[in-house]
């Protein structure tokens, strides 16, 4: 067990170091997010003057802020899993799955990497736009409460995220089909999160399918903890954390059981 | 005096395939291979690419299981204990671009349990054997073709393995970069560590090999030392280029006084003969313009690799399994 956890420590310390030398990757992961802010932001709420009860004062910008938290997270995590094929493509990682430790560990230390990059720099975004002028978040229950929430939340989707990482790693060979793939549906996905609009004021079968989106769930748990003044018209942390709790568990656990030895 | 437990683990072979079958779904593989290796020698795999040296050495790694018969280490099934004895350097150079020597020997040896300051002694240790101590603050990215084969190399061996398994370890490489894997390699089966080395290289198995053992379309066909496999040789070995030869002029060459295996491949004929000099000119004299090159040399595994398999050596880069 304190080889495995030493051996998961060495697999996540490379990783980390990884980021830190990338540093176009590094800046890319948290301009993006915050220049949607400014410019999506700024534009959508002067330029389209946004009247739903959810957006606060029509203030878009800070409605966005929790939706771009995620996809910082989101687009992380993603980009992290993707050196699960670096290292598969260049060798390494049947170099590192002839070591003593089973599969399942050597993918646990990778995907603790890929969680841990994904939780920082959502985080780190989360800092920067508090410090925009002009975003304000609510806190509605403390910023202590609130942060803790934030950073369980992103915790949660980062597993999840690993975990479906996992899955499609076994059943896709490359790199540019994984890609592929996680745009074709991830991107779906988030913008029917609730991230850059409401659901509760768009049509009913869009509607539907948000809810029918885990997402849906972490977006709207970042909401309840640092944007909104009331619970209403939220899902709710309850619901949220059954739902993004009980995937991330489960998809994490399967993806890593599914794990080959032979890559 | 030993006790009964060291006899025991000394006796142990450190790698034993008994009827081992493994086939690809596209039909490559290998099948019923029986091999043991014991310990201080090398097993070099020797055949061309696509004929199932490279399942073998899968089968011993313990990344795939045979679907028929076994593979023991240190006459253990393969588990976790097995993979902690073995050092495994893959065929193709598997570097991480952005971690620096230095990092990549911890990485690996933080893999096999190792820390602190006898991780730090290895590492060190190993990078200077190979020639890399000046280089080990360097990222990988910036290493050439042999050295990051020479990296390859130690980060299989932080951990002193007793079992060293290597695809095609000197593959392309200058022959400095070759000599200081083979001394490496060397030293640790002086120290008693069992080597299986797959190759193509006919020259570099008669060199390092004390066992050779012929892979030919998934199955193993002779197993010798080189010298004894190529000890019914006769002494010189003679290359033809010959495109217009016949069944019947080679059914007549092989009636003659001094020629032993006489062997066809496309466009060449490869001869084994006692003595050169006098087969040459008898050759011109009754062929003349028809044999249009000819090259001759001591014979050797090579040789004796085509006499067995009936086939050249081919370096065809098709299937690596």
């Amino acid at each position: 067990m304190i080889d495995a956890a030493y051996a998961s420590w060495a697999l996540l310390s490379r990783d980390l170091r990884a980021v830190a030398r990338s540093r176009s990757q590094l800046y890319s992961s948290l301009l993006f997010p915050l220049m949607l802010l400014a410019l999506l932001g700024t534009g959508v709420s002067s330029g389209l003057a946004p009247t739903s009860p959810r957006i606060l004062d029509g203030d878009y910008t800070s409605y966005l802020a929790p939706g771009m938290i995620a996809m910082t997270a989101l687009f992380s995590s993603t980009f992290s899993s993707a050196g699960f094929y670096r290292d598969r493509e260049s060798g390494l990682l049947r170099a590192m799955l002839a070591s003593p430790h089973s599969a399942q560990t050597i993918l646990f230390g990778k995907a603790l990497g890929a969680i841990l990059i994904g939780t920082i720099q959502a985080l780190a975004v989360l800092v920067l736009a508090v410090m925009i002028p002009g975003i304000d978040l609510a806190w509605q229950f403390g910023w202590l409460g609130g942060v803790a929430t934030v950073v369980v939340t992103i915790l949660a989707l980062n597993f999840m995220l690993s975990g479906l990482s996992l899955l499609l790693a076994v059943r896709i060979k490359t790199m540019q089909g994984f890609h592929l793939i996680m745009n074709l549906v991830l991107f779906p996905l988030f913008f029917l999160s609730g991230a850059f609009f409401p659901l509760d004021q768009v049509p009913t079968w869009l509607e539907a399918i948000g809810y029918m989106n885990p997402l849906t769930y972490a977006v709207d748990l970042l909401h309840y903890a640092s944007y909104a003044n009331s619970s209403n018209g939220l899902i709710g942390p309850l619901i949220d954390g059954l739902v993004l709790g009980g995937l991330a568990v489960l998809l994490f656990a399967v993806g890593l059981r599914r794990a080959p030895r032979a890559v | 005096m030993p006790n009964a437990e060291t006899e025991v683990a000394t006796a142990a072979l450190p790698a034993q395939l008994s009827g081992a079958t493994f086939w690809w779904q596209e039909g490559r593989g290998a099948g019923e291979i029986d091999l043991s290796v014991r310990a201080g020698e090398v097993v070099t795999l020797l055949g061309p690419n696509g004929a199932g040296k490279s399942t073998i050495l899968k089968m011993l790694s313990g990344e795939i299981e045979p679907q028929q018969g076994s593979v023991t280490i240190f006459d253990q099934p393969h588990g976790r204990e097995a993979r902690r004895r073995i050092g495994l350097v893959l065929q193709e150079p598997s570097t991480d671009d952005l971690m620096t020597l230095q990092e990549t020997l911890q990485l690996h040896g933080r893999l096999f349990g190792l820390r602190g300051s006898t991780l730090q002694r290895r590492c060190d240790e190993l990078l200077d054997s190979l020639g890399l101590g000046d280089r080990a603050g360097d990222r990988c990215e910036t290493l050439s073709g042999g050295l990051r084969r020479r990296l390859d190399i130690a980060r299989a061996l932080p951990h002193e393995p007793d079992l060293l398994l290597l695809d095609e370890p000197t593959l392309a490489l200058d022959p400095d970069s070759s000599a200081a894997i083979w001394e490496a390699l060397s030293e640790k089966v002086s120290a008693g560590a069992a080597v299986v080395v797959c190759s193509n290289d006919t020259a570099e198995a008669e060199a390092y090999a004390d066992r050779v053992v012929i892979v030919s379309d998934g199955r193993v066909v002779a197993e010798d030392s080189p010298s004894n496999l190529t000890d019914g040789l006769l002494h010189d070995a003679l290359e033809l280029d010959w495109p217009s030869a016949t069944g019947d002029d080679i059914a007549e060459l092989e009636r003659w006084h001094g020629v032993g295996t006489v062997l066809w491949t496309e466009d060449q004929l490869v001869l084994t003969v006692e003595n050169s000099s006098e087969t040459v000119p008898q050759l011109f004299q009754r062929y003349g313009s028809r044999i249009t090159g000819c090259r001759t040399r001591e014979s050797s595994l090579r040789d004796a690799w085509f006499q067995i398999v009936g086939r050249p050596l081919t370096d065809s880069r098709e299937d690596q399994r």
